[in-house]
């Protein structure tokens, strides 16, 4: 075990896993409200189009970022408004909008490929000479510097403020919010277009700082990797940091194995997001614990 | 309840206006977004009529692509009835072409007349164990099966890759990765000369099973109470963890059998991309149909048709395939925000 | 039916058929082709390749009319794609990618006044043939570059799928890195895939992670990688098509792109002839293939030794000339023995110098 391939690991996960991060936190958010969204997929493609197509216009990849949020947003609005204010079934809502992202982000991103853009910049932090250790270890794009801040942000806005309490109780019972004087539907709107605007980030760290392309589909199912990963980390913004490190790590690892010269099959490796989120599904279900806010999905959790 | 033909009927075409607005509406919308994105509508519907309805081959995809959302929708809807959710038709259509390859590829030696069977059978209960995890963990209390569904539906399509990176990689073309080519004998008839084939046989006969089923037999009655109350079909004694475990396992195998159908008839291997979101679609299918048999054809045909335009836009407007999900998902939105639709478990 | 909605009808159909009109009375051009591509043209690489070499196929037969398919999976859906091309009147049809061979030969069969041309493979029936750059050996010259540009003797490998082709083109290179640098070793991480940007920006962070400080690649398009590398202020050295050279304007160093366009536009006109006859065609350096031009950094002593190890490789050398041991040890290629372009897809086994392990 090489102290490059330590270091190549950590920096690699660190990586992927901002992108999931992101979108984990979004879906947090929503989900503590009630409302699951499996459209998030669909989400993070239109903000890596928008994304990518707004730093190619513009030429600024902070532009970029901020179009990737509103275009997230606004598409997160009609989910909203559909699951919120029409009372649709969220799951057929959510699996809609993630058909719509696919085709949205394929129109929208049809006329960038292939098109140069300058990315976001890796800023290093000062200190260190290139070449060492810290130095390729410590050298992020802003989006990734700010993920651990966010988190904590989030975790303070659902734990520490009244809009979070409100949130929280909508969550887990709308009539006891409604009966509290709060407005549920409000607070839903709100938490989906704060939820959109993640997963727009989410979907353009992706393509405007991690590959610098756009493709049809690139997220490859990060969407869903996501959606898992809220419940591995128990809805809570600050397990879901060390889970994305973990779920991000896997895809990095395996390629720094090889790197390395190690051996490993790529197909093992990432089926293991999947694996321990059920994993751990399994003993919490064992355990009679209940920790998903009870109305999420109306009848999505909570067997009876 | 006595359903007579005139009753059935102003049902029917309500319905059928109602879907027409819909699908009207939403091709609207689409035709807008294409002109703003410099494209001709116009052209693209009329050339997808023509080509879909003109045309043998057409129409013969048009079919083709209907035979798994048939069945995909089927495994949807029959766990929808007793208020379970399926999302894991994907995954459950992987694991029932996975199980089938097995089959083939270790059996190549017998005659088809025994192969085939076997190889539906591999496949229906490749799909249907592939859910039973799903339904042992509901029927456990364990895990939601809406979720643990989804999950299984990503792992799926990893274990079929790393068999065929792996233990089945042709060698013939070690320079892919996809198993070696099925004996003629694994590979299941088409019709004519086109590319229908003999899954569209499976598709009718799992819509009209359920219907039978759930119309005129005991069973579907006993269904549909654990399906509107879960306790109070309890009391009546029906055993409700053993309807849980057999209709998702059959629900699973029905969906193993589209995967079963595209490795032998389609692919004629096992390849990594079999389906291209067959299973999401096939459950939004069954949600539009209100998990009716009828439903679901119609509902098949109308998502089949959609694709078929995605084909006519790519070849002659240049536009990528996938806008075509814009069509699809508008559908969809129109439909979910207007009163509620079917039957489907709330 | 009331009066207004028969006349609503009527001038329905008659704005249909208008619109139907010009399509009908255009004027019939020499040849439809068809072209389908598993990427988008716009990649700097394979598909861009192709596209180039059908745009000088048009230029070079006026009234050429070619209907083009990008992100054409390599799955039965290509079928669809190439039938609909033949409805709408191709007798040619590109099926660039690998993948697309069974479905192309597929409709083939029931088309058997369409030529098809296949890129890749091996099939071949009367009206079925099959292209290729014969690449392995072009990757030698390349190797030259990179054994002489590298500072740190690690070199960087990313490739896509690990099949016989793409095995030979690493061992080529590192070859060619071995024979004017012997301490020069090539590391080779495998995405899994053609075309999976978020792994090959992966891959190529863990390349350089690693050390190697000149990247090169074999995937579908070089652009991830090589924008990788130049951000991080490593080399990079192109595949399949000349112009990813853009992409990095301080540290690229050359690249193998492929010419299609003279292959083709003979095809079309022997298509247009009637004088078609399927080969299975491969032709390497000087045909099909070509180095890129170099880059800002590179001396003129290196350009030298690369452009005459070019020449060696076109005139006939055989990198591929035993004795040659893999990384186990083992002596693969006995002395005296060569391994011709017919062997070139049954690399499972890597040469000494590259860590990796090919399975």
């Amino acid at each position: 075990m090489n102290p490059a391939l330590i270091v190549g690991v950590v920096a690699g996960s660190i990586m992927s896993g901002t992108s999931l991060l992101y979108a984990t936190l979004g879906e947090v958010v929503g989900e503590r409200a009630g409302i699951v969204n499996l459209g998030l997929e669909g989400i993070m493609l239109i903000g890596a189009a928008s994304g990518f197509a707004a730093t190619a216009l513009t030429g600024s990849p902070y532009l970029g970022i901020v179009a990737a949020a509103l275009a997230g947003a606004a598409a997160n609005m009609i989910f909203a408004y559909l699951v919120v204010g029409r009372h649709a079934n969220q799951l057929a809502t959510g699996l809609s909008l993630m058909f719509f992202g696919i085709g949205m982000s394929a129109l929208i991103g049809r006329p960038f490929v292939g098109v140069l853009i300058t990315g976001l910049p890796r800023l290093p932090v000062p200190g260190f000479a290139p070449g060492e250790v810290g130095a390729r270890l410590l050298s992020y794009d802003i989006l990734v510097y700010l993920a651990a801040p966010v988190s904590l942000f989030t975790w303070w806005l659902i734990f520490r403020t009244r809009w979070g309490l409100g949130l929280r109780t909508v969550g887990e019972s709308p009539a006891a919010a409604f009966a509290a004087g709060l407005n549920p539907q409000k607070l839903q709107y709100q938490a989906l277009t704060f939820a959109g605007a993640l997963g727009g980030i989410a979907g353009a760290h992706i393509s405007v700082a991690l590959t610098l392309t756009w493709a049809e589909g690139m997220t490859a199912g990060r969407g869903f990797i996501a959606i898992a990963l809220v419940i591995f980390a128990k809805w809570n913004p600050l397990w879901a940091i060390a889970g994305a490190l973990l779920f991000g790590g896997v895809e990095g690892l395996q390629l720094q194995l090889q790197a390395a010269g190690a051996d490993v099959s790529p197909f093992v490796m990432n089926m293991t997001p999947y694996l321990l989120t059920l994993l751990v599904l399994i003993v919490w279900g064992w355990s009679r614990q209940s920790v998903a806010p009870a109305a999420l999905g109306r009848n999505f959790v909570g067997v009876e | 309840m006595r359903l007579d033909g005139a009753t059935l009927w102003a049902c029917a075409s309500a319905r059928a206006k109602g879907f027409a607005f819909v699908t009207a509406a939403a091709l609207g919308v689409f035709a807008t977004l294409l002109v703003a994105a410099g494209k001709d509508p116009l052209e693209a519907y009329i050339d997808t009529l023509t080509y879909v309805f003109g045309n043998a081959y057409g129409f013969s995809e048009l079919l083709v692509r209907m035979i798994p959302l048939m069945l995909t929708a089927v495994a949807a809807a029959l766990p929808a009835r007793i208020g379970l959710i399926n999302v894991g038709a994907e995954g459950q259509l992987y694991m029932g072409a996975w199980l089938a390859t097995a089959g083939a590829l270790a059996l190549p030696d017998l005659p088809a007349f025994v192969l085939l069977p076997l190889l539906t059978l591999l496949g229906f209960v490749g799909g249907g164990l592939w859910a039973l995890v799903a339904g042992v963990l509901r029927a456990l209390r364990l895990v939601n099966e809406t979720i643990s569904t989804l999950l299984l539906n990503y792992i799926a399509p990893l274990i079929v890759s790393y068999f065929i990176f792996g233990p089945w990689r042709s060698p013939e073309t070690a320079s892919y990765p996809q198993s070696p080519a099925f004996v003629e004998a694994a590979r299941l008839p088409t019709f004519f000369h086109s590319r229908v084939h003999f899954g569209l046989v499976y598709a009718l006969a799992s819509l009209v099973l359920y219907w039978l089923v759930m119309t005129r037999t005991r069973i579907g009655l006993d269904m549909r109470a654990i399906g509107g109350n879960p306790e109070a079909a309890q009391r009546l004694g029906i055993p409700i963890i053993r309807y849980i475990l057999t209709v998702m396992f059959i629900a699973g195998g029905v969906a193993g059998l589209a995967g079963m159908a595209e490795v032998t008839a389609i692919q004629g291997r096992l390849v990594s991309e079999l389906s291209p979101g067959y299973g999401f679609i096939g459950f939004l299918v069954s949600w539009l149909a209100g998990s009716s048999a009828a439903g679901i054809v119609t509902m098949s045909f109308l998502f089949a048709l959609i694709s078929s335009v995605g084909d006519i836009l790519q070849i002659t407007q240049g536009v990528p395939y996938a806008v075509v999900n814009i069509l699809m998902a508008v559908i969809l939105f129109i439909v979910l925000g207007r009163h509620s639709v079917g039957s489907v478990a709330r | 039916m009331t009066r207004s909605r028969m006349i609503a009808a009527i001038c329905l159909l008659v704005l249909g058929l208008v619109a139907a009109g010009p399509v009908v009375a255009q004027d019939k051009p020499p040849l439809i082709v068809g072209a389908i591509y598993v990427g988008s043209v716009n990649d700097y690489g394979y598909n861009r390749s192709m596209k180039d070499g059908l745009e000088a196929m048009k230029k070079a037969i006026p009234g050429l009319k070619l209907i083009e398919a990008e992100n054409v999976p390599e799955t039965a859906e290509s079928e669809r794609v190439m039938e609909g091309m033949v409805q709408q009147g191709a007798k040619l049809i590109f099926a660039t990618s690998f993948g697309h061979q069974q479905f192309a030969f597929n409709v083939a069969k029931n088309h058997p006044d369409v030529v098809f041309e296949h890129a890749g493979g091996w099939m071949q029936a009367p009206n079925f043939g099959n292209f290729f750059g014969a690449t392995q050996a072009a990757w030698y010259p390349m190797g030259v570059a990179a054994g002489k540009m590298t500072r740190s003797n690690t070199l960087g490998f990313v490739v896509g799928v690990p099949i016989g082709y793409a095995i030979g083109n690493v061992n080529a290179f590192e070859m060619g890195a071995r024979s004017v640098n012997p301490k020069a070793e090539t590391r080779v991480v495998v995405t899994g895939g053609w075309s999976d940007k978020a792994k090959e920006a992966a891959a190529a962070n863990a390349l350089i992670d690693q050390g190697a400080d000149v990247v090169t690649m074999h995937v579908d398009s070089p652009a991830t990688i090589i924008q990788v590398a130049e951000g991080r202020s490593m080399s990079s050295i192109g595949f399949q098509s000349v112009e990813a050279r853009e992409l990095a304007p301080k540290h690229w160093i050359t690249g193998l792109g492929f010419t299609w366009g003279p292959f083709m536009t003979e095809t079309a006109k022997s298509v247009i002839a009637g004088t078609f006859k399927p080969a299975m065609v491969r032709e390497g350096l000087g045909q099909m293939m070509t180095i890129a031009p170099f880059g800002p950094e590179v001396p003129a002593n290196v350009r030298q030794l690369v452009t005459a190890s070019g020449d060696r490789i076109e005139k006939g050398f055989n990198p591929f000339t035993g004795p040659v041991t893999d990384n186990t040890g083992a002596v693969k290629i006995a002395a005296g023995e060569s391994w011709g372009g017919d062997k070139m897809g049954n690399f499972d086994w890597y040469v000494e110098g590259v860590i990796g392990k090919a399975k």
